[in-house]
């Protein structure tokens, strides 16, 4: 296989064995940024390196998010306390091939990186209230190995459906043990309705494995604080809202709703929340 | 990214046979209808990373076991008249979400190809694909027919149930071919290889709908069979077609019964040589077109 190269390293990291975390910008409950920006933040990540946008985005203008322009952008940062390496980036709209293979370039010739860590977030349709769980896709029997003291369901059984595509994560899998690098991707279900929101719950779920497995000693305090205020304002959506609550509770007892129905949650939620709740 | 062989056979002047997905899979479902009839042997494949995304993934027991490409595969059949190379491409390698290839990876994949027909030193390349035409569903398709050089022309002529681009009404001989069918033709006549593309007519109000075209995909193996002097038995495309005519008759009498009156009357016309004094005017065709082009956009926005 041949390798592309379009990465700019402003400062070599001092890594010698190091662990790499990748979150995607545009996922759902926008679970990839919140908790690739919480690890940065808690962790001090510092930017050392970033992909350059103009192989793999369109480069027609920009995107316009939350009142500002915004520019796809890749970049890498290093806690070098931690041998940690966070990379958060938008996803490729093309040449995905040589994307990922930056990725795992950076990861060896500037990283050392020994293992990978690829998060992702799937719409679920349960109800908000219901624990989430941790699903872990690894590239390796070893690796699966590795996770098995971990609360992480490992046994995952799937294949692309008809109409479908794998993910950027499966590619990024399949490339790394290429590399013999070992890697996983987790999943942690977003209930449909906070999907376009965000989950405070579902990252405090993926933070709390990669605080454990990393060894980060992370303290959850404002998260926690975050998911009692994401917990008061749904159950203030339920009391106003009857229909809502009807909706819920339905959920909770495993009953699927239909399509309009779904549609109906959806907005009265995103309404309100955004309303400030 | 290169070529990958499993085997390299001494090939006696072999002509190269190509095909990709495209309107009605009418060259696709030709090239591999052919290549199936034969027996042919695979050859080898064009690495497929760089061309295309994964299109499966089988994760078993959380262990990811196998991801799949699109493929792009060589195959071979010795024969008496000279020997045959199919390609056959699963996808066409696109670049900012166009349907059909263009810019650099198509360019790229073009010459590889090319690079394989040279190897193996084929003296020829026949392309295939689609021509929208203005035709009904009932009536036989003829095959388009592109060739790289002029010297091809009076080959192509003595061709049955084919038409040169200068035999279409209002073309003046002129046209585009979309895709890597054109410009395989194009990289084939920029290393001095002859190539023709040979192009089933399909009817102008199937070309969205996600139907193969097996009856154009017979008329183009009757005539690709013709260039490469194979006869081989083809109802197993009559047989396909069979099951698509019935959709097609479906699909057909949900498009408005005045519009479909004027459809009716291409049973006994052609679009490319109508006869004098026709049955459709030139001004009806334009209008027809119209129609059924306003019909299709509705439709498109309904779904």
């Amino acid at each position: 296989m041949s390798r592309g190269y379009s990465v700019t390293v402003h400062q070599e990291p001092d890594l010698r064995q190091s662990s790499l975390v990748l979150g995607w910008s545009e996922d759902a409950g926008d679970l990839g940024r919140k908790v690739t920006d919480y690890m940065n933040l808690k962790l001090k990540g510092k930017e050392f390196a970033e992909i350059e946008p103009e192989t793999f985005f369109p480069m027609g203008g920009v995107a316009i998010k939350d009142n500002v322009a915004r520019f796809p952008e890749s970049k890498f940062y290093a806690c070098p306390d931690h041998e940690l390496v966070v990379f958060q980036t938008d996803s490729p709209s093309a040449e995905w091939y040589e994307f990922l293979n930056s990725v795992l370039d950076v990861a060896e010739r500037h990283c050392r990186v020994r293992e990978l860590y690829a998060l992702g977030a799937m719409i679920s349709f349960s109800a908000h209230t219901t624990p989430r769980q941790l699903l872990g896709i690894v590239n390796s029997v070893e690796m699966k190995e590795t996770l098995s003291q971990y609360d992480l369901n490992r046994d995952v059984d799937y294949q692309t459906q008809p109409g479908e595509r794998p993910t950027l994560n499966s590619f990024l899998l399949w490339l790394a043990r290429d590399r013999n690098i070992p890697a996983v991707s987790l999943w942690v279900p977003i209930p449909f309705y906070l999907a376009a929101m965000e989950d405070a719950q579902a990252q405090k779920r993926m933070l709390s494995f990669l605080n454990e497995r990393l060894r980060l000693k992370i303290d959850f305090y404002d998260l926690d604080q975050e998911i009692k205020k994401q917990n008061e304002q749904l159950a203030r959506a339920r009391s106003r809202f009857p229909q809502v609550d009807d909706y819920i509770n339905r959920l909770e007892s495993n009953v699927m709703l239909s399509e309009e129905e779904n549609g109906e949650l959806i907005k009265k939620i995103e309404d309100f929340l955004r309303e400030g709740g | 990214m290169g070529i990958r062989l499993c085997q390299e056979p001494q090939l006696e002047n072999p002509i190269l046979v190509a095909s990709w997905p495209g309107i009605g899979n009418i060259g696709i479902i030709a090239v591999d209808t052919l290549k199936g009839i034969l027996g042919a042997e695979e050859l080898g494949e064009i690495e497929p990373w760089e061309f295309f995304y994964p299109k499966r993934v089988l994760i078993r027991k959380g262990v990811l076991e196998s991801l799949e490409f699109p493929t792009s595969k060589f195959y071979f059949k010795r024969m008496r008249g000279g020997d045959i190379v199919f390609f056959i491409g699963e996808e066409q390698p696109t670049e900012g979400g166009r349907i059909y290839a263009e810019g650099k990876k198509a360019y790229h994949m073009a010459n590889l190809v090319l690079d394989v027909a040279e190897r193996f030193q084929c003296r020829r390349i026949y392309t295939s694909g689609a021509a929208v035409a203005l035709i009904h569903h009932a009536t036989k398709p003829r095959v388009w027919a592109v060739p790289n050089s002029e010297s091809l022309i009076p080959e192509i002529e003595g061709y049955g149930n084919t038409v040169l681009m200068s035999d279409l009404e209002g073309r003046g001989g002129h046209g585009n071919i979309t895709g890597l069918n054109g410009l395989l033709l194009g990289v084939a006549k920029k290393r001095g290889v002859e190539a023709i593309c040979l192009m089933g007519e399909i009817p102008v109000y199937l070309q969205g709908l996600p139907l193969s075209y097996p009856k154009a995909s017979k008329s183009v193996l009757e005539v690709l069979g013709h260039g490469l002097k194979v006869e081989a038995n083809l109802n197993t495309l009559d047989e396909l077609d069979q099951k698509v005519q019935q959709r097609i008759e479906e699909f057909y009498q949900q498009i408005p019964l005045e519009i479909r009156g004027q459809l009716d009357r291409l049973k006994q016309a052609s679009y490319a040589q109508p006869v004098e004094p026709g049955p459709i005017t030139e001004d009806e065709e334009k209008r027809i077109l119209e129609d059924v082009e306003n019909f299709l956009k509705k439709r498109r926005e309904g779904s």
